[in-house]
């Protein structure tokens, strides 16, 4: 009925550590509030809702077992956990299964949520982690070579294909928004697991690099680069869909 | 790569188109510092390649942030909602039978 580390959290009320907390006290915010202003005002904020909860009151009722408190995270967070699942994974296969495991997941270890990261950012690092964990299960899992699709350069440093084209009032123009999203999330789908996720939080989901850092374990510099690397790939790919070098 | 002397007479390498490309990442996020930030701009308004480089990479970012996924299935909620409702009474039930044996 109960695995064990079910049993134990039942019969001791023990509490562990979550790995990689940051100890520096970060306010919790609402899903509800806005992101962190990004100056490119290119993430796309959250609706303000009136009638947002005390999270810090719910996640107290949640650590003393409080079931409709774990309703109440549910309702919170269920759309915004989903659509960080099916991004990373891709198809909708599996979605269930990794809500279900982290909300579970969530009411079982709530005792062990110190405060000192955004609860939010412990929701996401549970969600990247179950649908990097099913990824790396499936073994048809494969990365393509980012090099054919990056910019190249000269040994002086300028570019090697001259002039570079700007193609980026074409995109609009060539193909509806349809197709857009259909090149793209292909595209999206050949990036590496880490990089995607990476991208997924930060363009599609406006979360901060500190955030993701936080989220997939990794340093800011660490995230950075992944991103810059995943967006001059996709940009690529753009490019050669127009008929463009991606250089 | 180009040099050029600052007010106060130093001679300084401008940032080549390749340096450009690995700055963007945080010129886009306005997380460069002043003077990097300067040179940078000061490289665009010499050199149109980096300038359609720039507009190509933010076209990017804004064509990726537009992907949608379709919305939370409402089966696949009433589906995770009953199976956490069911775990929780599963911890219930369990709770009371082991404080009854406790008590006894």
């Amino acid at each position: 009925m109960f695995n064990q580390e079910e049993m134990s959290m039942m019969m001791s009320g023990s509490e562990t550590t979550v790995a990689g907390t940051v100890r520096r006290r970060i306010p919790v915010r609402l899903p509800s509030q806005k992101l962190p202003r990004r100056s490119h005002n290119l993430h796309r904020l959250t609706p303000a809702s009136a009638a947002a909860p005390d999270l810090t009151e719910v996640i107290e009722r949640l650590k003393s077992g409080d079931q409709g408190a774990l309703e109440t995270i549910f309702n919170l967070y269920s759309v915004k956990l989903y659509n960080i699942a099916l991004r990373i994974l891709g198809e909708p296969a599996d979605t269930e299964e990794i809500i279900q495991d982290v909300f579970w997941t969530v009411y079982r270890k709530a005792k062990s949520f110190q405060g000192n990261s955004q609860f939010a950012t412990w929701l996401y690092r549970l969600t990247v982690n179950a649908a990097l964990g099913k990824i790396r299960r499936r073994k048809n899992n494969k990365e393509v070579e980012y090099e054919e699709y990056l910019p190249k350069f000269q040994t002086d440093g300028h570019h090697s294909v001259r002039p570079v084209v700007d193609w980026s009032d074409n995109l609009d123009e060539q193909y509806s928004k349809h197709e857009l999203q259909e090149v793209l999330g292909k595209a999206l789908n050949e990036l590496k697991t880490l990089d995607k996720s990476v991208v997924v939080l930060s363009d599609l989901e406006g979360l901060s690099d500190k955030e993701i850092a936080v989220s997939l374990g990794l340093s800011v510099s660490a995230v950075k680069t992944r991103l810059h690397r995943a967006r001059l790939f996709l940009r690529g790919k753009l490019a050669v869909h127009l008929g463009y070098s991606p250089a | 790569m180009l040099k050029r002397k600052t007010a106060r007479g130093k001679k300084v390498a401008d940032p080549t188109c390749k340096q450009i490309s690995v700055l963007v990442v945080d010129y886009v996020s306005n997380r460069l510092h002043r003077r990097a930030k300067r040179e940078f701009e000061e490289h665009l308004s010499i050199c149109p390649d980096c300038v359609s480089f720039l507009k190509t990479y933010k076209k990017t970012i804004v064509a990726t942030g537009s992907i949608r996924v379709p919305t939370l299935p409402v089966k696949l909620r009433k589906n995770v909602l009953a199976f956490l409702r069911k775990k929780m009474r599963q911890i219930a039930v369990f709770l009371l039978v082991f404080a009854d044996q406790t008590w006894r």
